[in-house]
């Protein structure tokens, strides 16, 4: 749907404020400390991603899925729901919300057991633990928590444009897409419209390659403090990355990371 | 689901059973449909996932609103603003008479809905009288978004089988695969036809080809001419060629004649050359719409 973005939920409902996701935080941050917080979601964006894309999605398809994943963690403890059952659940409906086709849930489990086990086994040294019956217990806790919106605008559409009117430019493209992607490693997508985001990952790409588009980006007439706010979360992404080896830590932040005190299923 | 007192079964849709039922504690009447969970493989069927998620952007007062979704024991139930009727139980209850400004009132709000939805890039893909649903107050919405769809992203082709086969334009029965808004505009017109006759479907074909040839009788067999790219169609096979003997003062008797121009626009075969929702609602038959039903809100 490629509606009005200041008619739909996404606008109305889930742009939300620093504030509150402070807020909603602090049980977890009481456990973890922001940056150990951070790390687990860079985790799981990840393994959404190549979740993704042993199922051959689309990118707009495995980022609807992380937008879910971190709106239900924006109002939920991690605690709540494991995360690494909440990720395929995301996955599988946004491949249906997204028409692009339903995966059933058990092909889900059979990739999410293959994933695991050939992509993430420096994390998880068990097997895959879920099966059909708690993806399909999770995606109802999904759907009441994300307050049934399920139409999400990503920055993807708006960068096209945007790279038309610059001047197609393949090389600028294709690294500004991926800044989009790295986005998703940050809160940017659960604060700001997905035009600002764009704006801000072109403006990204701009500075890596060393173009200078400074006349074209001043006429846009966009509110340039939030382009800086979500240039200095990707920037403080790429810092992060420059020192953090996952592999290294993520066993022990996984042990750290609160969890459910069951299994799901009730 | 304690909230709610189930009254009676309304009906069943696309996929599921349909409930009048209501708040135990505000007393408003809802309609509640219940999702089925058949396959546990497929967790939420996508067609109710599709409804749930466009009902949700589509926020209008000529569209069902979806007040809640409720989970328990591994059902959905989906809460509706309840309306007091379809269209089609209003025709049954017609005696074949019906006033001339609620036809063009009705005409009127079914297009305002179609134009929102279309102006949101979605279709509803499935309009029929049991689709629109009427309350008291004369208003009208569209309802039962199992099969609507997002056009905005591209989708390489939608299935052949989706509008009921009286409503279905000759371009989706020939197969056409990449079909937009007009696929809504023609079924408007069928039910524009049939709301001015009280009831009677104007097209009530038995099969694909039976459907095409009451198509054809009465608005003449399209050629290359006049729809140009009409034998490429997958399905496409060439038909009698009959004139149109009736003319639309027959098919139409009540309707006036600027009501008779604007079923005329929507009903051409050529979707290309179909009138879209917006520009149907600016026609001249509405010219005279009571303020009251113009009214937004």
């Amino acid at each position: 749907m490629a509606g009005n973005f200041w008619q739909s939920s996404h606008y109305q409902q889930w742009l939300l404020d620093k504030q509150d996701l402070v807020r909603e935080r602090q049980l977890d941050l009481q456990v973890l400390s922001e940056e150990e917080y951070q790390k687990l979601f860079i985790f799981f964006s990840n393994f959404i991603q190549i979740l993704g894309e042993h199922l051959k999605l689309r990118q707009q398809v495995i980022a609807t899925a992380t937008v879910y994943f971190k709106r239900f963690y924006a109002r939920n403890s991690l605690k709540y729901i494991d995360p690494l059952l909440l990720a395929p659940t995301c996955v599988g409906l946004a491949s249906k919300v997204e028409e692009f086709g339903v995966i059933s849930n058990s092909r889900l489990i059979t990739t999410c057991s293959t994933v695991v086990k050939n992509k993430f086994s420096y994390a998880y040294t068990t097997d895959f633990p879920y099966r059909t019956n708690n993806i399909l217990e999770c995606e109802f806790y999904l759907l009441e928590n994300l307050d049934c919106c399920l139409i999400v605008y990503q920055p993807y559409r708006p960068l096209i444009q945007l790279i038309q009117d610059i001047g197609n430019d393949e090389q600028l493209f294709s690294l500004a897409w991926r800044v989009v992607n790295d986005s998703l490693r940050t809160d940017v997508c659960l604060l700001y419209p997905p035009y600002q985001i764009a704006i801000a990952c072109l403006e990204i790409a701009c500075v890596i390659l060393g173009k200078d588009h400074k006349n074209w980006f001043a006429e846009l007439s966009v509110d340039i403090e939030k382009i800086q706010e979500i240039t200095r979360y990707i920037i403080s992404l790429f810092e992060l990355w420059k020192t953090y080896e996952e592999k290294k830590d993520i066993q022990a932040l996984l042990a750290k990371m609160p969890k459910p005190k069951q299994s799901p299923s009730r | 689901m304690q909230k709610y007192e189930k009254l009676e079964k309304i009906g069943e849709g696309t996929y599921g059973t349909v409930f009048k039922a209501k708040n135990r504690e505000t007393h408003e009447i809802v309609a509640l449909k219940r999702v089925r969970l058949d396959d546990d493989d497929e967790g939420v069927p996508s067609s109710a996932l599709r409804e749930i998620c466009l009902l949700k952007e589509l926020k209008h007062k000529n569209i069902v609103r979806l007040y809640d979704v409720l989970h328990s024991d591994k059902k959905l139930t989906l809460v509706f603003e309840h309306c007091d009727q379809d269209l089609k139980k209003y025709f049954d209850s017609l005696n074949g008479e019906i006033d001339l400004d609620i036809v063009k009132s009705f005409m009127y709000q079914l297009l305002r809905g179609l134009a929102f939805c279309h102006s949101n890039n979605v279709l509803h893909r499935d309009l029929k009288p049991q689709n629109l649903l009427i309350n008291k107050n004369g208003e009208l919405k569209l309802a039962d978004f199992g099969l609507a769809r997002a056009f905005g992203i591209p989708v390489k082709c939608y299935s052949a089988e989706v509008v009921t086969l009286w409503y279905r334009p000759p371009d989706v029965l020939f197969g056409a695969k990449l079909y937009t808004t007009s696929i809504d505009m023609w079924s408007a017109g069928c039910i524009f036809a049939e709301l001015a006759n009280a009831g009677r479907p104007l097209f009530p074909g038995s099969d694909v080809d039976d459907q095409l040839k009451r198509i054809f009788r009465l608005l003449g067999t399209p050629t290359e001419e006049t729809w140009p790219g009409i034998s490429l169609l997958p399905d496409y096979k060439p038909f009698p060629i009959y004139h149109p003997s009736m003319s639309f003062s027959q098919v139409v008797p009540k309707l006036n004649s600027k009501g008779r121009d604007l079923l005329q626009r929507l009903l051409v075969c050529n979707p290309l050359m179909r009138l879209p929702a917006d520009e149907s609602m600016a026609h001249p038959y509405f010219s005279d719409l009571s303020a009251s039903v113009r009214a937004e809100r």
